[in-house]
């Protein structure tokens, strides 16, 4: 029976990836006009100020009005440093080894309110955002303020050429820079202004937000990359209730759905009731992993932690919580998705990958040893997030605790609290979810595993865990680092400090007529639309 | 009496069989399950109603009848609990005011049209949110909405009561009032209190099962009819009907049988009633 | 009768006062903290962070002091600023009422062209199998959850239809069809619903009439059976019903809320379940006590309707 999951696993995900190959490019020549109807799952939160918040709910819809230095290529699933084209900025380089980044801007772009874009709208948003002391833009709240900690200062002294200078080298800044969540903020435009409308130099110029029913944008004709964006139109519209998003992208009424929406039994029910309809598996580059409270008893103890990870079936848990829609990994993504995750053996040594009851086993030694027994069992309270696939997750892991001695009580938090609880420390485990703004480590340690961290709701310090950290991210040849961040995946899982549980999968729906977009292995960094057309 | 019942209110003695159904099933929840209903099984998906599977299985892979089942417990508990909660509540209230009357009815009555001035499910929400996701905040916040009701019935029939003649006689006989309350008046009330609960018991249900398709009902583990309809279910429903169907016709039944009661108790305790 | 207006409406603006004092209080109740709620798409809000946001939405002033500021700002007619958006809640609330004040009324009007003949019938063939089966259908109606009909019949067109309403809101002037159709199923669903309790009232309070003495006198003198049906009973069983009808519409507003969920609606029910959530009180606050004073007028006209069609009942007695 395991052995019919495994291969299945393995089967999905070699047909996700030959699904992936880049194919022949589409031979079909683009056309101009028209419009689509994208879904949006809430309205925007924060309005299109992508700089005050961590939401795909705000970067999908935002994106359009806004462009960034460089970008992921659209037209390319998977992300990585060779993907990177640029959108403001025509040419870049690197510079001291990697201390220096100097960007030469693009000289015919103008804010959709018709003033020129020059190197100080770009001095501007990232002073902004690295709180430098003189910086005259300021965010009410700026929650990636870690990407750009280690940037010493940002000189305009040009009006089409910005540099950046690094306290050390670290090449994943431009990776974090190439992310939907790194736009360019506009310099004679108070920040306070994205909250309720939208000042950019994107492919498409915002026309009215109704608050809680849709956002509707309108092509921009003075766009700086000439005969685009094909679409005279998009309007994202607000659906909360599940079942009627989906019965309006099956009846048409929505053209695209929302990135991380659909699930794979969704997506199959789609495809039965509309088998024109076009489903594009990709990775999300958002894990679930579990969270465990390291400050207080009894998850302080490595023993108990490493037997919560052991006693997991991860293979079992995307089986029944995702019906298959997921893949196992690491602290980074896994091949095609991502570029840096652990896979194939050293992957299945890790605790809680390999034969179910051997793992139990395991767990249940480490729990002896640490007192608990079936006879004694540890009685903890796991809490989640009031959303049912949170819930139905956290069932999971507290049924396969049952068995290893730990009776676990499940608690759920409302969503809008959750992430604060987490910080303040007030759970003992938790079910979590963790989406990743680049697949870079940087990205995704410094924010996830640093002491101090907020996101570092397991509280859990290893000082040389962030040494080796550190150590990677000023790495310049890649083999080196790639070992480097392997090492570090595999302490993480070590320490347990945050089980991984799974990278979660989306099967990005749209209509046939809809075409040029490509979705990517990354949730927040498609939605620039501007090579998006449609021919009916 | 029973047996007069049935044959004069055929249906509210269908209603009243449907409630002891359902009681019964609450009651025998452990027994007349098939299947754990909180244990998942990734292999049995989304299957159709079958012989293993009398309702079919949801998208976990569990037992929807074993799910329907324990989810009575939980919706009458909730109902019953918020309804007993909120018609004592607010019977007690009623009494004081109708007996005493003077300045405690008036600051009383001002207090019921504060609380009545909203509809039930938005005071329900409100209060939700306000105190939290939990099986006995969800009786709370749905018991407020209805003190005010059940303060009113029982205070215009307190009033009524209070006029006629046999309470006159008791306090010329110098009995003490509160004597008189308990003896005379209260159990002249139990008819309309008897129909003020079960009319209740049906909306007291359905808001139990609003406040949970939105998000704000009982939490889990426990199988709420009305959380089985949210969310999971609408995104399955093509492949799966089953999972809208079966606990939205549960809680159609159950209101039903609690509404087809109440109407007949009401017209055999109180004719005066029949048209409050 | 000037004297009772004068007495409704003071004992009414009383109740609205305490509405608001309590609704004030249980909002500020809730668990969580405002601030880590309103940001929580951000993720994590620092110190300093939250000292500037409190201060920007005045809730860093004693609860005292911020219900004060709330009730001068209604009484200069203005809602205050929507935590959540960051523009007047006046902006936000007023496109959406519209809509809803449009649902109910297509609904009342439903429930009263399905509830009064049904009741009408009903009690004229009182007993009979025709009576059971009215009967059962409309308790039906009572009984079902309406947001589950409401999904029964998404769900169910775009299986069988491959069609569903429209999801944005389609005004009358753009393309009266559409709007028709956007409202038309809503309307029933929950017109179905309150059409279950007018025709229990029309039922029983023509029951009642037709018991009367002076209908068994007509009968007695030999009038025709319709006639006397039409000009006497009707008449009086009348007054309860409207008084259900205007309860009934106040009180739809609960039926609405998960209608208009589940429809795609943008109207304020809909909106009032994202605003509790978020916890933006200056759009909570304020739509609450709108929905107050709906029910409070409504129940004030109903009884004022009452008074005057009923020449028996007297006020200020």
């Amino acid at each position: 029976m395991k052995r019919i999951r495994f291969v299945s696993a393995m089967m999905a995900l070699a047909g996700a990836g030959l699904l992936l190959c880049p194919g022949p490019a589409a031979a079909q020549t683009p056309k101009s006009g028209g419009s689509l109807n994208i879904m949006l799952r809430e309205d925007l939160s924060q309005g299109f100020a992508i700089h005050e918040t961590s939401t795909i709910s705000t970067v999908w819809p935002a994106m359009p009005c806004l462009s960034n230095l460089v970008i992921f290529d659209p037209a390319k699933p998977t992300e990585s440093a060779e993907t990177i084209v640029g959108e403001l900025a025509e040419k870049w380089s690197w510079q001291d080894h990697y201390r220096n980044l100097v960007f030469f801007l693009r000289k015919d772009v103008k804010w959709h309110d018709g003033k020129p874009f020059t190197s100080k709208d770009v001095k501007f948003t990232f002073d902004m955002l690295r709180e430098a002391p003189d910086a005259p833009g300021k965010l009410r709240i700026n929650p990636r303020k870690d990407w750009y900690s280690n940037i010493e200062a940002v000189e305009a002294a040009e009006p089409y050429t910005v540099v950046f200078r690094l306290k050390r080298p670290q090449p994943s800044l431009l990776l974090m820079l190439a992310s939907g969540y790194s736009p360019v903020y506009a310099a004679h435009v108070n920040p306070a202004v994205y909250r309720t409308g939208c000042i950019g130099t994107g492919p498409f110029k915002l026309k009215e937000w109704r608050k809680g029913e849709f956002a509707d944008y309108v092509k921009n004709p003075d766009y700086f990359v000439k005969g685009r964006p094909y679409l005279d139109a998009l309007r994202y519209i607000v659906i909360k209730e599940r079942g009627t998003r989906i019965a309006a992208l099956q009846s048409g009424q929505l053209d695209v759905s929302f990135p991380g929406e659909t699930t794979k039994t969704a997506a199959e029910q789609l495809k039965k009731a509309v088998p024109q309809l076009v489903v594009t598996p990709v990775g999300q580059m958002v894990n679930d992993n579990i969270i465990l409270n390291t400050k207080k008893p009894p998850f302080d103890n490595p023993k108990v932690r490493l037997a919560v990870s052991y006693a997991i079936d991860r293979r079992a848990l995307i089986q029944a919580v995702h019906q298959g829609g997921a893949v196992p990994g690491a602290a980074m993504a896994p091949k095609p998705y991502g570029v840096w995750g652990l896979m194939g053996n050293t992957l299945a040594a890790l605790p809680g990958y390999g034969k179910p009851e051997d793992m139990k086993a395991k767990a249940r030694k480490l729990l002896a040893e640490a007192g608990i027994t079936p006879q004694k069992p540890l009685q903890v309270e796991m809490s989640t997030r009031a959303i049912p696939i949170y819930v139905d997750m956290a069932s999971f892991v507290i049924n396969e605790l049952k068995q290893v001695g730990i009776e676990a009580s499940l608690k759920q938090i409302e969503t809008s609290q959750w992430h604060a609880t987490a910080t303040r420390g007030e759970y003992q485990i938790g079910a979590n979810l963790t989406g990743i703004g680049v697949d870079d480590p940087d990205g995704n340690f410094y924010e996830n595993y640093a002491c101090g961290s907020p996101r570092n709701y397991s509280h859990f310090c290893s000082e040389e865990l962030m040494k080796m950290v550190d150590r990677q991210s000023q790495e310049i040849d890649p083999k080196k680092r790639l070992e480097m961040v392997a090492a570090i995946q595999k302490k993480i899982e070590d320490e347990a400090s945050r089980p991984m549980l799974d990278w979660r999968l989306d099967y990005f729906t749209h209509w046939p007529h809809v075409h040029g977009l490509v979705a990517h292995h990354n949730i927040y960094n498609f939605g620039r639309m501007q090579d998006v057309w449609r021919d009916k | 009496m029973i047996a007069r019942f049935c044959r004069k209110k055929p249906l509210g003695a269908a209603g009243g069989a449907v409630m002891l159904m359902i009681v019964l099933t609450a009651f025998f929840a452990n027994q007349l399950q098939t299947y754990d209903p909180i244990a998942t099984e990734a292999g049995q998906t989304l299957a159709r109603p079958s012989q293993e599977h009398w309702l079919g299985t949801d998208h976990l892979g569990r037992d929807i009848y074993s799910r329907i089942v324990h989810g009575a417990r939980v919706s009458l508990i909730v109902g019953v609990a918020s309804t007993l909660l909120g018609s004592v509540l607010g019977g007690i209230i009623g009494l004081l005011s109708g007996y005493v009357g003077g300045k405690i009815d008036l600051v009383a009555q001002r207090i019921m049209d504060i609380l009545q001035g909203l509809p039930l499910l938005v005071l329900a929400l409100v209060m939700s949110a306000s105190l939290g996701p939990s099986i006995h905040n969800v009786v709370i916040a749905i018991s407020i909405p209805i003190v005010p009701r059940a303060a009113r019935v029982i205070r215009s029939s307190v009033l009524s009561i209070r006029e006629m003649q046999y309470v006159e006689a008791a306090r010329s006989l110098g009995l003490r009032h509160a004597r008189i309350a308990f003896r005379h008046i209260l159990p002249n009330t139990i008819g309309p209190f008897i129909v003020l609960c079960t009319a209740q018991l049906g909306s007291a249900i359905l808001v139990e099962a609003a406040l949970s398709f939105l998000g704000l009902g009982v939490p889990e583990p426990y199988p709420s009819w009305g959380r089985m309809l949210s969310v999971s279910a609408a995104e399955y429903a093509q492949k799966a009907p089953h999972l809208v169907i079966f606990p939205g016709l549960a809680i159609s039944l159950a209101v039903f049988g609690s509404n087809l009661l109440g109407d007949a108790l009401r017209d055999t305790l109180d004719p005066r009633l029949r048209g409050a | 009768m000037k004297t009772y207006l004068v007495q409704r409406l003071g004992i009414g603006l009383l109740t609205l006062v305490g509405m608001s004092i309590v609704i004030f209080a249980l909002l500020r109740f809730a668990p969580g903290d405002i601030v880590d709620i309103l940001f929580s798409t951000g993720g994590y809000v620092r110190p300093e962070e939250r000292i500037a946001i409190m201060k920007e939405l005045g809730i860093d002033k004693p609860y005292t002091v911020q219900y004060a500021e709330w009730m001068g700002q209604l009484l200069r007619g203005e809602l205050g600023m929507s935590y959540n958006y960051g523009v007047p809640a006046w902006e936000v609330i007023r496109p959406k009422i519209p809509v809803t004040l449009e649902l109910a009324v297509l609904a009342t009007i439903v429930a009263v062209l399905l509830g009064v003949p049904t009741g009408v019938i009903s009690a004229v063939r009182q007993d009979t199998t025709l009576d059971y089966v009215l009967r059962v259908v409309s308790l039906a109606g009572l009984s079902m959850p309406s947001f589950w009909l409401g999904m029964v019949i998404i769900l169910g067109m775009v299986a069988w239809l491959g069609w569903i309403p429209p999801i944005t809101y389609v005004s009358p002037a753009e393309n009266f069809h559409m709007h028709a159709l956007q409202f038309a199923l809503p309307a029933l669903a929950v017109g179905y619903r309150s059409s279950a309790l007018i025709t229990r009232f029309t039922r029983s309070a023509l029951l009642e009439v037709l018991r009367e003495d002076y209908i068994r006198t007509a009968w007695a003198k030999g009038q025709s059976g319709r006639i006397v049906i039409w000009s006497h009973a009707l008449k009086n069983a009348m007054l309860p019903v409207i008084t259900v009808i205007g309860i009934e519409f106040a009180f739809l507003i609960g039926g609405l809320i998960v209608t208009e969920r589940v429809f795609n609606l943008p109207g304020v029910a809909n909106y009032l379940v994202e605003a509790i959530l978020a916890r933006d009180y200056p759009i909570v606050q304020n739509l609450v006590m709108f929905i107050a004073v709906v029910v409070i007028l409504s129940n004030l006209a109903v009884d004022l309707l009452y008074g005057f069609l009923d020449p028996r009942v007297r006020y200020g007695d």
